[in-house]
């Protein structure tokens, strides 16, 4: 096996077959999405004690529960008795049993099965604590993003020695809305069906190269109504000479900067004009005096980050888009909004206005294209997926770290996370739920 | 943020009073007013012109002209949730004022928004249309809704009801407020580039 995958990822190419081939679908559910830490919820989803999310690691249904000791568990949403689902709602609270409704076996947050209905009849050697909902073992939070794996060893090493440079980005990230990662929230979420690989949709998330082309439907409906000098016309031209950049942070990691241009001057100048624009600045502004009011637009306005955590976590603007595979084919997209908890309510109507956005007037054209992409994977005549791009053009600058720089329109982001996906789908590690 | 092109209305008028107006126009969706309410056999018989006519527009893709079904002054508002939330406390599958409306308007208008490429044809019915008057001339109309949308030869059913405040301006009535509530909205969706 090992040997296939440096014949189906090489140097500035991918196989086709990689997107389209059930096998290997089928490992990427253990080797990707077990055996690797893999974002799962957030903590103000779940902030009260007894409090749980269902969500899904890979095709794993999982429900994410906060104990009475504000513990964390990600327990397999699978009753250990014949295999029905346990908990069958979203989210919920005051929640500190799930209760199968097949046979009422009933279990803690904790995963301990607590109560057997007729349990004597399963005779006197009968251990209840066998049939402990399974959990993954290894779950750790980093400012408030929660992740699991199965692997014992990157479980033990814990969260921040995966996320590695990736955890200043996402401090970055955490200043602009505020600083506090705990007055940071989930404020609901947009969810599509995307039908092609999960990779089609991770692929363009540091892909510097596509806004002039995919995004012109944007770009030339806001260059007609708004005139120049608005949201992403800076990918319009010669993008690899402006001060934009991209990188590569490890463990398949990267990072697309647009700050540069974006918030050269003010960002909210350069946005679109949200539904209510108007009312909010002169609402805010008497509110809060002008200089305090500046503050809060911008930080209305996204971050200006694309920042990748491999395999499934991206930051975009001021949202957390979450991939997740359904099938070879078929994949979730779903953008959770954020917003904040100690600012004027205005500001948090602005954000969200603004988060609407580009779920619009860009992601549809992009969804369109990952779509064709997939399309495209079935061609049995070509092989090939091309990711080369400045491979070989010598722009490439590896600091002391070993993050390495590149220009926008560079593809260092999926020759970066397939180098990390080769690794993970060639690695004969142990693992297994606790 | 300059305008560039003076046609574009600003938005003065989506402030906390018009958020807080929508709230209670969600609540009045239960339709637990008096059935029969005073509202004219005229004025019913304009509100569902204007209903059918909107939608037929934007399954014709008279964009321009559907535009004009609204007010100056209107809402457009597709809830993420179910039940629904608070706009102001949660995202929204879509959520325009005027000018946002004439922005999806002109996007899908560049030829080039690909998601609609090749173009989603669509068909409303619209029925089970129930009408009660509000406050001073304005009337609040509820109706159920399919919709077949067609992408590159595949059929698909979006499903739900709507709530229309609508308002008589200068003897024409418009949209004020027109409110989609699809039965999967906290469920995963598809393209849905076209107009509800």
């Amino acid at each position: 096996m090992a040997s296939d995958f440096d014949d189906l990822v090489q140097e500035g190419r991918v196989h086709r077959t990689v997107y389209t081939d059930e096998a290997i679908f089928s490992r990427e559910q253990q080797k990707v999405f077990g055996e690797t830490w893999v974002y799962l919820a957030h903590a103000s989803e779940i902030t009260e004690p007894n409090s749980f999310v269902a969500r899904k690691m890979g095709l794993r249904s999982v429900i994410v529960t906060r104990d009475k000791e504000h513990k964390v568990h990600v327990l397999l949403n699978r009753c250990t008795h014949r295999g029905a689902t346990v908990c069958r709602e979203k989210k919920g609270d005051k929640t500190p049993f799930f209760t199968c409704p097949y046979h009422g076996w009933t279990f803690k947050n904790t995963g301990e099965c607590a109560a057997i209905p007729h349990q004597d009849a399963y005779g006197e050697g009968f251990k209840k604590s066998s049939f402990n909902l399974k959990q993954i073992p290894y779950v750790s939070e980093y400012r408030g993003f929660i992740l699991a794996t199965l692997n014992p060893e990157k479980g033990k090493k814990g969260i921040k020695d995966h996320l590695r440079s990736a955890a200043g980005r996402i401090d970055e990230w955490i200043d602009h809305n505020g600083g506090d990662h705990k007055a940071i929230r989930i404020s609901g979420a947009q969810q599509y069906t995307v039908h092609a690989n999960w990779k089609c949709l991770y692929d363009n998330a540091g892909d510097g190269y596509h806004p002039e082309f995919s995004h012109q439907s944007l770009l030339q409906m806001t260059q007609q109504r708004y005139g120049a000098g608005m949201d992403l016309d800076y990918f319009a031209g010669g993008i690899d000479s402006t001060p934009m950049y991209s990188q590569d942070l490890g463990n398949g990691h990267t990072f697309l900067d647009q700050r540069p241009c974006m918030y050269e001057a003010s960002a909210f100048d350069r946005q679109r004009p949200q539904p209510g624009r108007e009312a909010i600045v002169e609402q805010l502004t008497k509110e809060v005096g002008e200089d305090k009011a500046r503050e809060y637009f911008e930080m209305a306005t996204g971050a200006g980050m694309n920042l990748n955590i491999f395999p499934n976590l991206l930051f975009i603007g001021n949202q957390l888009q979450v991939i997740t595979p359904l099938s070879v084919g078929l994949s979730d997209m779903t953008w959770y909004s954020t917003s904040i908890d100690n600012v004027p309510a205005a500001v948090n109507t602005l954000r969200l206005r603004t988060q609407e956005d580009f779920t619009a007037f860009g992601e549809p054209d992009d969804t369109a294209n990952f779509e064709a992409c997939f399309k495209g994977m079935h061609e049995r005549e070509i092989d090939w997926i091309d990711i080369s791009r400045h491979l070989h053009t010598g722009v490439d600058k590896t600091d002391d770290n070993g993050i390495v720089t590149s220009v926008i329109s560079s593809d260092i982001h999926m020759r970066a996370y397939y180098a990390e996906w080769k690794k993970l789908m060639q690695s004969n590690d142990e693992s297994s739920l606790g | 943020m300059a305008s560039k092109n003076n046609s574009i209305a600003d938005s003065y008028y989506l402030n906390d009073a018009f958020y807080d107006r929508l709230m209670a126009l969600n609540e009045s969706w239960k339709m637990e007013a008096p059935a029969i309410s005073p509202i004219t056999l005229e004025d019913k018989q304009a509100c569902e012109s204007l209903i059918f006519t909107e939608a037929r527009l934007a399954d014709d893709l008279r964009l321009e002209q559907w535009l004009d079904c609204y007010s100056d002054q209107c809402v457009y508002w597709i809830p993420s949730s179910y039940p629904v939330v608070d706009p102001r406390q949660e995202i929204t599958l879509e959520f325009h004022d005027k000018r946002r409306l004439q922005d999806r308007v002109a996007r899908i208008r560049t030829g080039v928004a690909y998601s609609m490429v090749p173009v989603i044809r669509t068909r409303h019915v619209l029925g089970n249309i129930e009408y009660r008057q509000g406050v001073d001339k304005e009337v609040r109309a509820r109706a159920s809704f399919i919709i077949d949308a067609l992408f590159d030869g595949k059929h698909r059913i979006l499903s739900g009801w709507i709530g229309y405040s609508l308002v008589s301006e200068q003897n024409e009535w418009k949209i004020a407020v027109k409110q989609i509530n699809l039965i999967d909205a906290d469920c995963l969706q598809e393209n849905n580039t076209f107009f509800l």
